[in-house]
């Protein structure tokens, strides 16, 4: 990214965050629903889109985050509670990536899923220090000795740390660990062929995906104040799994793409039964709708609205560049229009 | 010697892939491997390379024993290779291989990860133009993603990869298969160039006759697995069984 970008990049993320404040409860709650759900898809998206390995266990891994920051935030952590969930959830993703050393696919897969099942089930009996079934309930963050209690406030440090994410991710992927991931993903024999030690690499891809996806957990327990085992069940794995299919998998933007979707429509279709006075009927229908949604984008957009938005943007800039060739056509672009490019080079994924 | 391979064998499901095969190569020194297909030329490399465990036999490169190690400790003790067919890596510029290459030589350390993620990887940039993509005519096309070279360039990117981790022994395997009449002396040229410049030692697995008399010092011919001649170009063009059993002469 170059730097004018980079400084844009950088004031779009500052208004963004300071616009926060100026949302009611209701759109700053939505707003970090979105980041955080976004912050959990960018640790999958690194595991699964960047560095080829599915997992099923995402929602346990946020359980984790969660449980441990909050544990923490009750002893009086603060900031340090949200470190401590990341930390937690990094080393937890490593365990659950052990099988992958030597599991590969849908083995693997069904391995994270076995891990899901068995976190879920911890969570339920370890009652000293998840409280059970009853769930956990969670102090509100305390932040350089001041308590975070709006839900402005949190969609403001949400979208800050889904930033921090996203850039310290992107800036990963141009090391040679990042680059490695991309090998990996690709052929692991190759990899192996290049010098590249794949054990390591899978390691150090759990262990900052897990880390990523900690952090996010961390937030759902200080957001909501309340940890249960029914938060991180198999169904938020499976919505993890939708974002990154509906958004991307292997762009940083399908990560939040994909989360604004699977969080806001569900929310859409119930507002809009509420304003036809259907919302029972909808309710109900919600769900069945949802899934129909994903199933749209599988068969005829398998790549995620990232590379939708893509094709619509090149679509846009081709057409308005004809408008403007034919309201004045110079040589140079009658040449163009002659003699497109063929080939040039392709925009990386990440 | 800086390479000693003593009696490699290697077994699939009870096809011997490789039998007792030896070879010696000194430093500087540019041997070829020829032999017919499904002589075990590569699988012979693999070994070495780490990429198979022989199930018998020494690989001895500088006095050290590499049999037992996984290939990226093989590449770590100074061996690279390259590649019959060259993967198309998605998303992965000519100089991020590069890159992965010169990781390579000592693996990507914590330490190593995390002074690249703050400082990012100029200097390191700036020595992989100097050292391997200038003289390789590849730093003009450094940015480029790998999947829109030709097969020639990707080969030279290998290549590169290859020598950025600062080999001392160069395992190429079949490097201008695939290339037009003229690449492949221009990679011939190049494969000279670098063992004059670096004095590495370079085992080569190639095809192409003209291209290995034009820039092997020695050649080993295998058949079955087996190493069945070793000699100068004009020993092994002028061997009975060689013509017999690689080029099907009566």
């Amino acid at each position: 990214m170059s730097r004018r970008r980079q400084i844009a990049a950088a004031a779009a993320v500052v208004l963004a965050v300071a616009g926060c404040f100026a949302l009611g409860r209701y759109g700053a709650y939505l707003v970090h629903a979105v980041a955080i759900s976004a912050i959990a898809a960018l640790g999958l998206n690194l595991l699964t889109g960047f560095a080829g390995q599915i997992s099923f266990a995402q929602g346990a891994l946020v359980g984790i985050g969660a449980y441990t920051a909050g544990n923490l935030g009750n002893a009086g952590w603060g900031a340090g509670a949200v470190l401590a969930g990341g930390v937690a959830g990094g080393v937890a993703s490593v365990v659950i990536g052990l099988p992958a050393l030597r599991l590969r696919g849908l083995y693997y897969a069904i391995a994270t899923l076995a891990a899901q099942f068995v976190l879920e089930y911890l969570f339920k009996i370890v009652e000293p220090l998840t409280r059970g079934i009853s769930g956990m309930n969670v102090s509100p963050l305390v932040l350089l000795g001041r308590t975070v209690a709006s839900d402005q406030a949190y969609a403001a440090l949400s979208l800050a740390l889904l930033a921090i994410t996203w850039a310290g991710l992107q800036r990963l992927m141009h090391t040679n660990v990042g680059r490695s991931f991309l090998v990996v993903r690709e052929n692991e024999l190759v990899a192996r062929g290049m010098g590249i030690d794949v054990v390591r690499v899978k390691l150090w891809a759990f262990l900052v995906s897990g880390f990523v996806t900690g952090v996010s957990g961390a937030l759902v327990a200080f957001t909501t104040r309340l940890a249960t085992p029914e938060a991180f069940s198999l169904q938020l794995s499976v919505d993890q799994v939708a974002m990154l299919i509906v958004g991307g998998q292997g762009v940083w933007a399908g990560s939040l793409l994909g989360a604004t979707f699977v969080v806001l429509v569900p929310e859409a279709i119930q507002r809009a039964g509420e304003a036809f006075k259907a919302a029972n009927l909808l309710s109900a229908s919600r769900e069945m709708a949802f899934g129909l949604l994903i199933i749209l984008f599988l068969v005829f957009e398998p790549r995620g609205l990232a590379a939708l938005l893509r094709r619509l943007g090149r679509a846009l800039s081709r057409l308005v560049a004809s408008r403007a060739s034919r309201a004045s056509p110079t040589p140079a672009a009658l040449a163009t229009s002659r003699y497109p490019a063929t080939g040039g080079s392709r925009e990386k994924a990440h | 010697m800086a390479l000693a391979v003593r009696d490699v064998s290697i077994s699939f499901g009870g096809v011997v892939a490789v039998k007792g095969m030896g070879l010696d190569i000194s430093e500087g020194e540019i041997v070829g491997l020829i032999g017919p297909n499904g002589a075990g030329k590569t699988t012979f490399i693999n070994c070495i390379a780490g990429t198979y465990q022989p199930s018998s036999g020494t690989v001895a490169w500088q006095g050290r024993e590499l049999r037992g190690l996984a290939p990226h400790a093989v590449i770590r003790q100074g061996v690279a290779r390259t590649f019959q067919n060259v993967a198309s890596l998605h998303d992965l510029t000519v100089l991020d291989i590069v890159k992965l290459g010169a990781g390579a030589r000592g693996g990507a350390s914590p330490r190593d990860a995390a002074r690249a993620f703050v400082r990012g990887e100029a200097e390191l940039e700036a020595e992989l133009h100097e050292a391997v993509l200038g003289p390789l005519r590849l730093s003009p096309i450094a940015a480029q993603p790998i999947q829109t070279l030709s097969y020639g360039l990707r080969k030279a990117v290998d290549l590169a990869r290859a020598l950025a981790s600062r080999p001392r022994l160069l395992l190429l395997d079949e490097p201008v298969a695939g290339l037009t009449a003229q690449e492949g002396r221009q990679m011939a040229g190049v494969i000279r160039e670098v063992r004059d410049r670096t004095r590495c030692a370079v085992l080569m697995v190639e095809h192409k006759m003209d291209v290995v008399m034009s820039t092997c010092d020695r050649i080993a011919v295998m058949a079955a697995g087996a190493k069945i001649f070793e000699g100068t170009g004009a020993e092994v063009q002028a061997d009975p069984e060689v013509r017999r059993v690689y080029l099907g002469e009566p």
